[in-house]
């Protein structure tokens, strides 16, 4: 099933609702994202990344397609191996290296390590290690959203493993009941830590959504056109009021859990063959055949993710005196809207924008 | 023990002068110690009957160590308390025995003279809040009265010692740091005996042992004052010299005085030779008198000591002497002096001998420059030589003249001959 | 007007007054809830705001939290304080850390019925509050009085951040008072239930009224009774005046012993009131066992109004 639905060596176009600008920017968003983190791979052997470090390597087409189509006043709720979605909202590469040395003008400014972070004034919120808490917090963004009568969505992911757990059943069935405007992506890269899927679910999770009273539909999770036309069709369900959908996307963990794993567990075989289904690879053919310079992009890329680099280098670690304060908030800090470059919204075929009821930015 | 000096940690009791069942009066030597410093007698801290010696002779221990119990509340010529009483071990049926029989004194020490209504129980031991308020306020905590559980004091407790004044004067243990460490001047604090508070002597006075606590009077405030200052203003040193005043006692026999309007007599005379004695010094000027201005030192009781002055008392004659010394005592007794007549000395004499002690070394009354202490006579066997130089034993009425006096203003040789001028004036007395 | 109406009538005038404020809970709309607290309010407020829940508290708390960052101001019901165990992991660990983690705050309101003392048994007679007091970011307050009850809610729902708001259901209809109309907020600090001189009892909750019952004529001491009303922040300035004052210190907890409310308060009395001491702080609390069903089991085990008069006449005797 799964390691049977991408194989598309010359990758037709999924989506007509993308343009050239689309295809290219998904792209850059993912060479974006496994520049950044090879490059913080290398930080992290150079001693300069405390902690752990996990990467998407292999799933960026994931979190880019999905993004891509969110809205600026929608809100994601995003997992650890969904870089590129930051990198769409608009955190700049310096706050992402800075996040991951722990210095001052990380996301967090040190208080959260790796990838968990989200940028409340970019509409983001980081996850928490539980997976998939996110899953009900999603779940009750969308519930402000339907309790505000607002055309808004809100989106989150959460991998194989996170099926197993209770929060996924109440936040599909809580978004169920009360038709929430929410769509969730299930990020089935084949291995939780070391545990294959055949070892952590009976029935494929994806047709679990029939059971929820909602649609469940798999997808190329290495192909970005099709998350993206995969999430947006998602989007409209919502904003018409037709509740939430489980979108199955389907993609392949190409590196171990962590930077200490060296996935022995996994056959190489396996990698070989989601090797071939790269996709960046893919998204580069399909984006040269469009006439864009691809090498240009690259090098642009390069210089931007160094510039970054040097730029969180030269940041301070956070004052330890620091290390207690703003505990609690005083006053109330909300998520704010982030960027949405897809240019759909632009042409104002993409549902909400232009609709913005005061209230979620309360 | 007593600390006799601040390095001293412990000490050997050599000679137990009682035995459980003997009466003593406060002061009275109860006990001979020994320590790396000095070897002295131990005076009682109260009235009472020996209840129990704790330490045996030649048993050495550390300073602090109760010595000694002795029952306040017994009578002179009553049976002594029982020996079940008197070994109280530790339990309340004990303690509450102890306490139908009366409060007990412990023998420490002066310093560490301490009373426990339940002599078996442990150290006390204070909560937080009450020794941070005993701080505060100076409180020494062994003089308040627990109400709490064992006896345990309260916040109450202290509270309401503080409100009483119990807290507001200095305790009477707060002279110990500052002791100089010279085994003397913590050992010869002085009997007093016809006035108890009296001596103007330079250790503190232990704390009657079953008196309960009380706060300091404001004249003993000033006394302590006083003579602290002067110890630490004056080099003070203490000379002594024993006279035989067998004359002095033929002259008494008719006059029917004491003995000290004859010393004051022959001190004025004395002091006229020797000027430096008769002095004043303040403020590195030593200023001398062609008169002598001569204080004596009055117990009030326990209301403690006054000092008024005879001006001119060269003029005085023994008889004249003796009339203005009991004037001057019966007035200060009745509170009837002047402010003039207590100030402006040029040296002063005290007088506690009468008490039956022998020896002392005074303080000096500042701004003078010696203070002379008269002790007891006593009889004593002395080798009296005869004018063809032979040599016999009598039985003679012997005192000590013990005189301190400011190592600023003179030195030894000085104070020597003027105690030397004063005994051959003593023994020449001339017979009617 | 009782404990529990106080409750009703803070939450009725919040949502009268705030349309961001809404109620969620299992049972809470046609119902009304398990004790009637949101009685009516479905007639008044609607379904939307009045949200009858799937019987899943890790989902009532975490998509509350999903709606205060979107800038709602849920007021979460459990049915049972007991049952906050299941939606732990929301309010430990996405809640209380959300603000710290990255400046994003949950402004929530978790109402926990708590307490035993009617046979409600293990389940539906815990106190869990220590648990939420050793989990940082999260307010915890418990009221002890109607009026407390209305006007801490009001400023649990104002407040930006998370707070556990303990409701003791012995207190809910035994408990009346003077409850002002309109809306007031009550800071979370301590209040003195009764001033006293000779020994102060601290307690929150049910327990103040057990303590004010114990300690009314002990012998004639002046005994103190400090209710602290917000454990989180815990109002250490109060407590340590009150030591300053009394000297004296019994501390009741209805919770289990060991890491309860009440240790903190000792753990604070040791290090920052020592020199106040007067004896040792002495404790009366439920022992470390579950609330048993049995009523002279569950009697055993709960603080009664005996156990603090005796503690604390041992404690003035010391």
């Amino acid at each position: 099933m799964a390691t049977e639905t991408a194989q598309q060596s010359v990758p037709p176009d999924v989506s007509e609702h993308l343009k050239t600008e689309d295809r290219a920017g998904l792209l850059r968003a993912m060479l974006m994202m496994r520049g950044i983190e090879e490059r913080a791979m290398t930080l992290y052997r150079q001693g300069k990344v405390p902690g752990s470090f996990y990467d998407g390597y292999g799933q960026e087409a994931v979190s880019a397609g999905a993004t891509w189509a969110m809205g600026s006043r929608d809100r994601l709720c995003v997992l650890h191996r969904d870089l590129a979605a930051h990198i769409i909202r608009g955190v700049p590469p310096a706050r992402i290296f800075a996040q991951y040395m722990g210095r001052s003008g990380g996301v967090t400014g040190g208080r959260e390590g790796n990838v968990h972070f989200g940028d409340r004034e970019l509409g983001c919120v980081g996850m928490v290690s539980m997976l998939p808490d996110m899953m009900l917090v999603a779940a009750g963004i969308a519930m402000a959203f339907k309790l505000r009568g607002e055309q808004r969505v809100a989106m989150t992911w959460f991998g194989d493993g996170s099926t197993s757990r209770g929060d996924f059943h109440e936040a599909m069935n809580w978004a169920g009941v009360q038709k929430l405007p929410v769509i969730f992506v299930l990020e089935n890269n084949q291995y939780a830590y070391s545990t294959p899927v055949n070892q952590q679910f009976a029935v494929n999770p994806v047709e679990r959504a029939a059971a929820y009273g909602f649609p469940g539909e798999t997808v190329d999770g290495n192909d970005p056109e099709a998350m993206f036309e995969a999430t947006r069709k998602a989007r409209e369900r919502a904003l018409a009021g037709d509740g939430p959908t489980l979108i199955e996307a389907v993609t392949m963990r190409m590196h171990g859990h962590a930077a200490h794993d060296d996935m022995k567990y996994v056959p190489k075989e396996q990698v070989e063959e989601w090797r071939a289904k790269d996709p960046i690879d893919r998204q580069v053919r399909r984006v040269e055949a469009l006439g864009v310079d691809v090498q240009a992009m690259r090098d642009e890329v390069k210089a931007e993710i160094e510039a970054g680099v040097q730029e969180a280098l030269a940041m301070p670690m956070p004052d330890p005196d620091s290390a207690t304060h703003q505990l609690f908030a005083d006053e109330p800090a909300l998520l704010e809207d982030g960027e949405a470059p897809w240019s759909g919204f632009a042409r104002g075929d993409a549902g909400d924008e232009g609709r913005t009821p005061e209230a979620g930015k309360a | 023990m007593p600390q006799m000096g601040v390095s001293v940690a412990e000490g050997t009791v050599v000679e137990w002068r009682k035995q459980p069942g003997d009466w003593i009066e406060a002061d009275e030597i109860i006990a001979a110690i020994s320590t790396d410093k000095i070897d002295t007698d131990v005076e009682a801290p109260a009235t009472g009957r020996v209840q129990e010696l704790i330490v045996d002779v030649g048993e050495t221990v550390e300073v602090g160590t109760v010595l000694a119990r002795i029952a306040t509340d017994a009578r002179p010529g009553e049976a002594h308390v029982s020996e079940g009483q008197s070994s109280a071990g530790g339990t309340s049926e004990a303690a509450a025995a102890m306490e139908s029989s009366g409060e007990a004194g412990e023998l420490k020490g002066d310093t560490t003279v301490r009373e426990e209504k339940a002599p078996a129980r442990g150290p006390r031991r204070y909560s937080p809040v009450v020794m941070r308020i005993a701080a505060e306020h100076d409180v020494d905590l062994e003089q308040v009265e627990g109400t709490g559980r064992g006896g345990r004091v309260r916040k109450q407790d202290v509270l309401a010692y503080i409100e009483q004044g119990g807290g507001e004067e200095p305790p009477m243990h707060i002279e110990s740091p500052y002791r100089p460490d010279e085994p003397a001047a913590a050992k010869t604090r002085k009997p007093h005996f016809d006035a108890p508070a009296a001596e103007p002597g330079p250790a503190p006075e232990p704390a009657p042992a079953a008196a309960g606590s009380a706060p300091l009077s404001r004249m003993r405030q000033a006394i302590g004052a006083r003579m602290l200052q002067s110890l630490q203003t004056a080099a003070t040193c203490t000379t002594i010299v024993e006279a035989d005043l067998i004359r002095i006692e033929a002259a008494r026999a008719t006059s029917g005085f004491t003995y000290l309007p004859y010393i004051a007599r022959a001190t004025v005379e004395v002091l006229r030779e020797y000027p430096a004695l008769n002095a004043t010094l303040q403020d590195d000027t030593v200023t001398t008198y062609d008169g002598v201005h001569l204080g004596i030192a009055v117990s009030l009781g326990e209301g403690g000591l006054i000092v008024p002055v005879i001006r001119d008392a060269q003029e005085l004659s023994v008889e004249g002497l003796a009339k203005r010394i009991k004037d001057l005592a019966q007035r200060a007794r009745g509170n009837a002096l002047t402010p003039d007549e207590v100030r402006g000395g040029s040296f002063t004499i005290t007088n506690p001998g009468s008490a039956g002690s022998i020896m002392a070394t005074p303080v000096i009354n500042q701004p003078q420059v010696a203070i002379l202490d008269t002790e007891a006579v006593v009889k004593r066997p002395v080798v009296i030589t005869d004018e063809l130089g032979n040599d016999s034993i009598a039985i003679r009425p012997m005192t000590y003249l013990c005189m301190s006096w400011d190592h600023r203003a003179l030195d030894g040789v000085a104070a020597a001959q003027f105690l030397n001028a004063l005994r051959k004036k003593l023994e020449s007395w001339p017979t009617s | 007007m009782t404990y529990l109406q106080a409750i009703s009538d803070a939450m009725r005038e919040e949502m009268r007054a705030d349309e961001r404020v809404f109620v969620m809970g299992e049972d809470i709309g046609t119902f009304g809830g398990a004790f009637k607290v949101t009685d009516g309010f479905i007639d008044e407020f609607g379904p939307l705001r009045v949200m009858d829940t799937p019987l899943a508290e890790s989902g009532i708390v975490g998509t509350a939290i999903g709606a205060a960052v979107e800038g709602m101001r849920p007021i979460a019901e459990m049915q049972f304080s007991d049952f906050i165990s299941c939606g732990f992991d929301q309010l430990v660990n996405v809640a209380g850390k959300m603000y710290y983690r990255q400046g994003l705050s949950v402004n929530i309101t978790v109402r926990l019925p708590s307490g035993g003392g009617f046979s409600g048994g293990p389940f539906h007679s815990q106190n869990p509050e220590a648990w939420f007091m050793h989990s940082p970011g999260l307010k915890v307050v418990a009221p002890s009085t109607a009026e407390d009850a209305k006007g801490l809610l009001i400023s649990a729902v104002r407040d930006p951040n998370p707070v556990v708001y303990m409701e003791h259901k012995h207190l809910y209809r035994r408990v009346k008072g003077d409850v002002d109309g309109g809306t007031y907020e009550t800071p979370f600090t301590a209040r003195l239930a009764r001033e006293g001189e000779d020994l102060v009892v601290i307690t929150y909750g049910a327990m103040v009224h057990t303590a004010l019952e114990a300690t009314e004529d002990l012998d004639g001491a002046s005994v103190e009774v400090l209710d602290l009303r917000s454990l989180v922040p815990l109002d250490e300035e109060a407590i340590l005046a009150s030591v300053r004052k009394c000297s004296k210190v019994v501390i009741v907890d209805e919770a289990n012993q060991t890491c309860a409310a009440g240790a903190q308060v000792a753990a604070l009395i040791a290090e920052r009131g020592w020199e106040d001491l007067d004896g040792p702080v002495v404790r009366v609390a439920t022992p470390d066992v579950p609330i048993p069903f049995s009523p002279p089991l569950e009697q055993a085990v709960l603080p009664q109004v005996d156990d603090v008069r005796e503690a604390c006449r041992e404690l003035l005797e010391y």
